[in-house]
């Protein structure tokens, strides 16, 4: 029981970061049907140049809450200048294809990047913890956290409630609601489907360089962390129901929950323990907690 | 006619004389030496420092006229791109005919999956890391041999030192990869702490897998166990991450942590002051051996003007194992007169007694390397140095020959642990 505490602490944060992963993953699916690997490197990506600029501006003598900034600042960076070019040269070939072929060609994309990094960066990891140190630590039940963790946990509350914003209440979210629902009559209506797609995309990417900027300033960035981000970015958008923000998020705690308490009560279960959630859950709802049958069209 | 039979005479009664001059091959040219590390991944902080020490010395070597006159021609292989590639890549090597000896490898699992491969392709091969006690446990390898230490010596050294500094703990807590090295060492740290205090208990046991990102669960759960002890056997970037996080969250000033591969990130983390570090074997270059060995500090010194950084302790191993390769083939000309069969070479490896740069080496008719242990303290300065060492020798904490390495910590006694050398003993 004394546990009980920690583990909820420690289960949201976890969740936080997953978030980040798997909602980016859920949105570019729920509009443009394309099941992408490569959002792994994005969050690796965006976690490099986060602390690549972070160290460099730190390194010059500026205020540590300039760090904050930089982490949303490098992963629109990433996002403006690879979420559109991604869109135009790789994924809208992959439209309206089978799923295999989606899945081959943003996997060639993914393995082409992780070289990328390992050729710039090369294969020792980095570190900028500014943002961590400036903000200090809390004594929650007797553990010491990171006040960062804690902002982790609202800056995923502050993703939910923005995303469901601009999704219902920006003229931007309503023609990707549309888009989703039908892209062919949408495109008749007017709405330039491409453009939405890349939007969209965009936004995905956006939301993957966030997660790992975010994840940066208390985890070494070295090679291998976008295969980690992916693999567990599917588990949740499965669990969620693909295309589905709410479910990611709600899946997003069962499984950091999941993953926390097996780390206390059954540490040999801990790597399995997302894919256990997943096996229950979509034994009860293959669809996923938040997403339907559809009908398939012919 | 008188001619002919002059010099058949002649040939005849030289021939038993030269002989052996006959026999004796004259040096190659050139020495294949297959050296495997990691160069890839998170384990690339452990592997790197290997991988330029091979450079660094095997370049010195040559430049030294080589091994015999043949020059060291090093091929390396990334242990990074899995097991099933190394293994391809060492049948490939021992193959092609480059490579006349291998220096493998820094996985427990590839050394294991090596080991009957070079007994099978008739490849010398000479580990440079390779810690785990298994791999002479139960199989015999003519072709393998370990002149450095193993996870038995290793985790005991480690028990003995907590038991002489911290002789009052009683709460353990472990934090170790999720694989066999990490498993063993648990098994073996814990083993021997309740040899030398039969009060022990551990009240937290976890094993993250390796390249986790992040350690805050983890960290969480040790803090809620509240332990006298945080023993860790993690490496390379897991390492880095653990220490960073742990320590900004004050788990370094709530227990006596124990690092047994701390050596190898003092000079990457701030390492506070008073954590039990440890080298993994003798392999530390700023020991007081290694000071008062010209050679060794000749080496750190090209080391950190070459890479920038003081050669941290899997780069002395490595640096150290490449040259007992040379002191065997060395030690085989002499027998042979010349350039040594690959048997002779074989035959010098299977006793060799090596001085190294840090300290010396004996391998055993097993083929197991006998290593001192080198263990202290962070000194939380900038430079590598630790304070408060014990150096325990290699042959009071290694299991002897055919006895079950697990059994014989068990039969270990807290009268052992206490005449073995005291913290700050080795100055």
């Amino acid at each position: 029981m004394d546990f009980i505490l920690p583990m909820l602490v420690d289960g949201l944060a976890a969740s936080a970061l997953i978030f980040f992963i798997a909602v980016g993953l859920t949105l570019v699916f729920s509009v443009l049907r394309v099941l992408n690997v490569a959002h792994g490197s994005f969050y690796a990506i965006g976690a490099y140049v986060a602390v690549v600029i972070g160290g460099f501006v730190m390194s010059a003598g500026a205020s540590p809450w300039l760090s904050f900034p930089i982490l949303i600042l490098s992963a629109a960076l990433v996002a403006a200048l690879l979420g559109p070019a991604i869109e135009r040269t790789f994924i809208r070939f992959t439209y309206g294809k089978p799923e295999a072929v989606q899945i081959l060609v943003t996997f060639a994309l993914f393995l082409i990047f992780e070289d990328l990094q390992k050729l710039i960066f090369g294969v020792q990891a980095y570190y900028q913890d500014a943002a961590v140190s400036v903000l200090g630590i809390s004594d929650i039940g007797g553990i010491i956290y990171l006040n960062y963790q804690l902002l982790l946990i609202a800056l995923a509350v502050v993703v939910v409630v923005a995303l469901r914003v601009m999704l219902h209440h920006t003229r931007l979210g309503k023609m990707i609601t549309a888009v989703v629902a039908d892209p062919e009559v949408s495109a008749t209506l007017g709405i330039d489907t491409r453009r939405v797609y890349a939007a969209a995309f965009t936004i995905g990417v956006f939301l993957a360089a966030l997660g790992g900027a975010l994840a940066s300033p208390n985890s070494g960035v070295a090679p291998g962390l976008g295969a980690e981000a992916i693999v567990l970015g599917f588990a949740v958008a499965a669990i969620g129901g693909l295309g589905q923000i709410e479910g990611a998020a709600l899946a997003a705690i069962i499984v950091g929950i999941a993953r926390v308490v097996a780390i206390y009560q059954m540490p040999q279960l801990e790597p399995v323990a997302p894919y256990l959630v997943m096996l229950a859950v979509l034994l009860v709802r293959p669809y996923g907690l938040f997403g339907a049958a559809t009908a398939r069209r012919i | 006619m008188k001619t002919i039979l002059t010099a058949l005479a002649l040939s005849l009664a030289a021939g038993p004389a030269l002989a052996p001059a006959a026999n004796a091959q004259d040096a190659p040219a050139e020495l294949g030496m297959g050296v495997f590390t990691f160069t890839s991944g998170p384990a690339a902080a452990y592997g790197m420092p290997g991988r330029n020490a091979a450079e660094l010395i095997i370049d010195q070597i040559n430049a030294d006229g080589g091994i015999g006159g043949a020059k060291i021609v090093p091929t390396y292989v990334d242990e990074g791109q899995g097991g099933e590639s190394v293994v391809s890549e060492f049948r490939r090597l021992a193959g092609d005919g480059s490579v006349d000896i291998m220096v493998a490898a820094l996985s427990s699992g590839n050394c294991m999956a090596l080991a009957p491969i070079a007994d099978q392709l008739e490849m010398p091969m000479v580990t440079w890391n390779c810690d785990t006690h298994q791999l002479f446990l139960g199989a015999e390898h003519p072709y393998v041999f370990r002149p450095n230490s193993s996870t038995v010596p290793e985790f005991v050294a480690y028990a003995a030192y907590v038991a002489q500094k911290v002789p009052d703990a009683k709460r353990i807590a472990i934090i170790n990869p999720d694989y066999a090295f990490g498993h063993d060492a648990a098994a073996i740290f814990t083993a021997a702490m309740k040899a030398f205090n039969p009060d022990v208990e551990v009240v937290a046991e976890l094993f993250p897998k390796l390249g986790t990102p992040t350690f805050n669960t983890e960290i969480s759960r040790i803090a809620a166990a509240r332990p006298d002890i945080i023993f860790s056997n993690l490496w390379g970037g897991d390492l880095e991450n653990f220490v960073r996080q742990a320590s900004a969250r004050g788990l370094f000033r709530s227990s006596q942590v124990v690092l047994a591969l701390g050596e190898s990130v003092l000079q990457r983390v701030d390492l506070p002051e008073g954590v039990i570090v440890g080298v993994l074997g003798d392999g530390f270059w700023n020991s007081p051996d290694a000071k008062g060995n010209e050679a060794a500090q000749g080496f750190a010194e090209a080391y950190h003007e070459k890479f920038g950084e003081w050669p941290v302790f899997p780069g002395m191993k490595m640096a150290n194992t490449i040259l007992v390769v040379k002191q065997a083939y060395e030690e085989a000309m002499e027998a042979a007169g010349g350039w040594p069969t690959k048997a002779q070479v074989l035959e010098a490896l299977s006793d060799i007694e090596a001085e190294t740069l840090t300290g010396t080496v004996t391998v055993r008719e097993d083929h197991d390397g006998l290593v001192d242990q080198i263990v202290g303290v962070s000194t939380g300065s900038d430079t590598p140095e630790l304070a408060d060492m014990a150096r325990y020798s290699g042959e009071a904490i290694t299991p002897p020959v055919g006895v079950d390495p697990i059994e014989w910590v068990s039969t270990l006694t807290p009268e052992f642990a206490a005449e073995l050398p005291a913290p700050g003993s080795y100055q």
